[in-house]
């Protein structure tokens, strides 16, 4: 066995501490919608930035708030950006120490973890993402990403939901897409107000909008919101037509390692932190929880 | 592997040898009924020390996992923060630890080391760790009524994974090196080599234990093809999860569970520690994220995908072992008796009772 520990053998080369984090300093806090914001952040030493900015869309790092604990966060910003972020709602101990922290302070990240989206894989195909309220926030990587290499991929469309005008992510975001020559963004609000002249209705209503055009084959669907959005947007993207090894989306689950140690994120015969927390809608059915 | 011999009276030689190189010996000790556990041998101690005994419900997997271990020290000064890991890397040894349980630290190596990430505080505690096996031979003191080692083939003898092993012959004891380790013991004279007919011997008194366990029915076989195609009816995991009181216990007393909580405990005005605690699936909070959101709600999910991880083909295969290795202790503390032996059985009688024919 080549891992079997033999009690004379010498001390192995030295073993990477995994549980180690780093210090960040928080730069400069941005509201984004109600109870969100965005941290832009730092690590003190700069070998480390360089080294945590080898990451990859849709992977995550664990954060650590001094004397509270240590949360999994996704990474909203794209590797080919030059700013590190985190977009983090408060819900929690961790997540509210994080919102209470100025910019200045010290806080603690490691990672990135997890498969992330295998984007290169993706060459040479149309890309649809598809999200609802702070579901956006891991898929913005991507979007970034594959805006970066526009010349990689086919059509690129957008179709993003809030419950109202005010809780749409990344705004500044939205309206250089809708701008853009290059991709395909629509817009939806559950509720609007007067001021709102653009559609009202669910994600899905976006599909059969006049004029939209979602197209099927040579396509990867990237699916991210809550989870009753998640279940009516696959059946409508099911009954379009996609199959389900071309649908995919990113899971979250309560973590206290990110290294597939802890065994809180397991589920079915998946470590969603080190299997994930990317995965086909087809490989989502088998695992056999709730998203 | 090559058998030595050993007086019985030179047992404890090897507690005392293993002291004089450095090591802290723990050995199992007994007080009154049942109640036994593993403790540091001291000077004052060491006669105590017990060869024979039911094996102690808080198993030695506390030595390379112990149940609240300090990960990180974290102070903050002056707005700075400092992050340091602590470790421990004292030689320790531990006599007397039973087949069931070095199959659980095997285990836990290729979980915590076999995989993309090695876990460096397990890999400090585990290099520095001698371990010496005894074999169960004593069918009233060693095998208990819920031992099944045969069933999970962890036992009665260990095969691997041992530094030293030693099994009662009767006037004396049989030792077998399974590392160098142990190997560089037999330099001290009161090993002896052994004879032929001491091998058969062995072999005589293992075939005869072998029949003196009261658990065998623990047929793994069935329950693990029907865990792992997902044939078992959500009916009798609710049977099973009605059965659990959510008590936790089965997962703190397991040689082979592997899950952890991390937690920062205060311990100086700007000192924090970063501790990780044993943590069970049988508790609701266990997959509850912040917020509220859980995945896992009724028990039964719970305890399915406790057994699913220990028995689906899939992790078998990635670890090598199965993570269940029949020391019956679950079965032992359950209040609701849904421990593992109980568990395969209610699985295979009611998947088998499921495909019953009927008449044309």
């Amino acid at each position: 066995m080549n891992c079997a520990v033999q009690t004379t053998s010498p001390p192995s080369a030295v073993t990477e501490n995994i549980y180690l984090p780093k210090v960040a300093v928080l730069d400069r806090v941005s509201d984004d919608i109600p109870e969100v914001k965005t941290f832009y952040w730092h690590f003190e030493d700069a070998a480390e930035q360089a080294q945590f900015k080898r990451f990859r869309p849709g992977q995550f790092a664990q954060v650590s708030l001094f004397g509270i604990g240590e949360f999994p966060a996704s990474l909203p910003p794209s590797p080919t950006e030059d700013e590190t972020f985190f977009t983090i709602r408060e819900v929690g101990s961790c997540t509210t120490a994080l919102h209470e922290l100025k910019p200045g302070e010290k806080f603690a990240v490691r990672g990135p973890y997890g498969n992330g989206f295998s984007m290169e894989d993706y060459y040479g195909k149309n890309l649809v993402f598809v999200a609802g309220g702070i579901g956006l926030i891991p898929l913005r990587s991507c979007i970034v990403y594959a805006l970066k290499h526009r010349d990689k991929y086919q059509r690129i469309q957008i179709f993003y939901g809030s419950k109202t005008p005010n809780e749409l992510m990344y705004l500044s975001n939205l309206r250089e897409w809708q701008q853009s020559a290059g991709v395909e963004c629509y817009l939806t609000v559950d509720r609007a107000a007067d001021s709102w002249s653009g559609n009202v209705g669910v994600v899905g209503s976006l599909f059969k909008k006049p004029g939209v055009h979602v197209p099927v084959d040579n396509t990867i669907a990237f699916v991210c919101g809550p989870p009753i959005m998640f279940r009516f947007v696959i059946k409508d993207l099911l009954a379009m037509g996609f199959r389900e090894g071309d649908i995919v989306s990113t899971l979250e689950r309560y973590m206290k390692c990110g290294v597939g140690k802890c065994g809180h994120c397991c589920i079915g015969v998946a470590y969603v932190c080190v299997d994930g927390p990317v995965f086909t809608y087809a490989q989502i059915k088998k695992l056999g929880e709730d998203i | 592997m090559k058998a030595r011999m050993l007086e019985r009276a030179d047992v404890l030689k090897i507690v005392d040898l293993l002291r004089q190189q450095g090591y802290e010996v723990f050995a199992p000790f007994s007080g009154r009924g049942r109640d036994t556990w593993f403790d540091l041998v001291t000077d004052e101690n060491r006669e105590r020390i017990q060869v024979h005994l039911p094996n102690p419900y808080y198993a030695p997997k506390r030595f390379v996992l112990p149940h609240i271990e300090r990960l990180l020290k974290i102070q903050r000064s002056d707005g700075e923060i400092r992050i340091e890991p602590t470790y421990r890397e004292r030689k320790r040894a531990i006599f007397g630890i039973r087949s069931c349980d070095l199959a659980g630290i095997w285990h836990l190596d290729r979980f915590y080391l076999g995989r993309d990430f090695r876990d460096v505080y397990y890999e400090k505690r585990r290099q520095n760790l001698f371990l010496m096996n005894l074999v169960c031979t004593d069918p009233e003191r060693d095998i208990g009524e819920e031992c099944f080692c045969p069933c999970a083939d962890t036992g009665p003898a260990a095969r691997d994974h041992f530094d030293l092993q030693l099994l009662d012959l009767g006037d004396e004891f049989m030792a077998v090196a399974g590392t160098p380790a142990g190997e560089a013991l037999f330099s001290q004279p009161m090993f002896k080599p052994g004879t032929q007919a001491q091998v058969e011997k062995r072999h005589a008194i293992l075939g005869e234990v072998r029949k003196r366990f009261k658990t065998t029915t623990s047929w793994f076989p069935a329950t693990v093809r029907y865990v792992s195609q997902g044939t078992i009816l959500e009916k009798t995991w609710e049977e099973i999860g009605n059965r659990c009181l959510e008590c936790g216990g089965c997962t703190y007393v397991c040689p082979a569970c592997t899950c952890f909580t991390v937690s920062d405990r205060q311990v100086g005005p700007d000192e924090i520690e970063r501790v990780r605690i044993w943590d069970s699936c049988a508790l609701s909070g266990f997959t509850r994220m912040a917020g509220g959101f859980n995945p896992r709600r009724a028990v039964h999910d719970r305890r399915n995908r406790r057994f699913f991880r220990k028995l689906a083909h899939y992790f078998i295969q990635r670890e090598l072992s199965m993570a269940c290795v029949g020391c019956g202790r679950c079965a032992a503390v359950c209040h609701g008796d849904v421990g593992m032996p109980s568990v395969v059985e209610m699985i295979r009688r009611a998947t088998a009772a499921n495909d019953k024919l009927e008449p044309v």
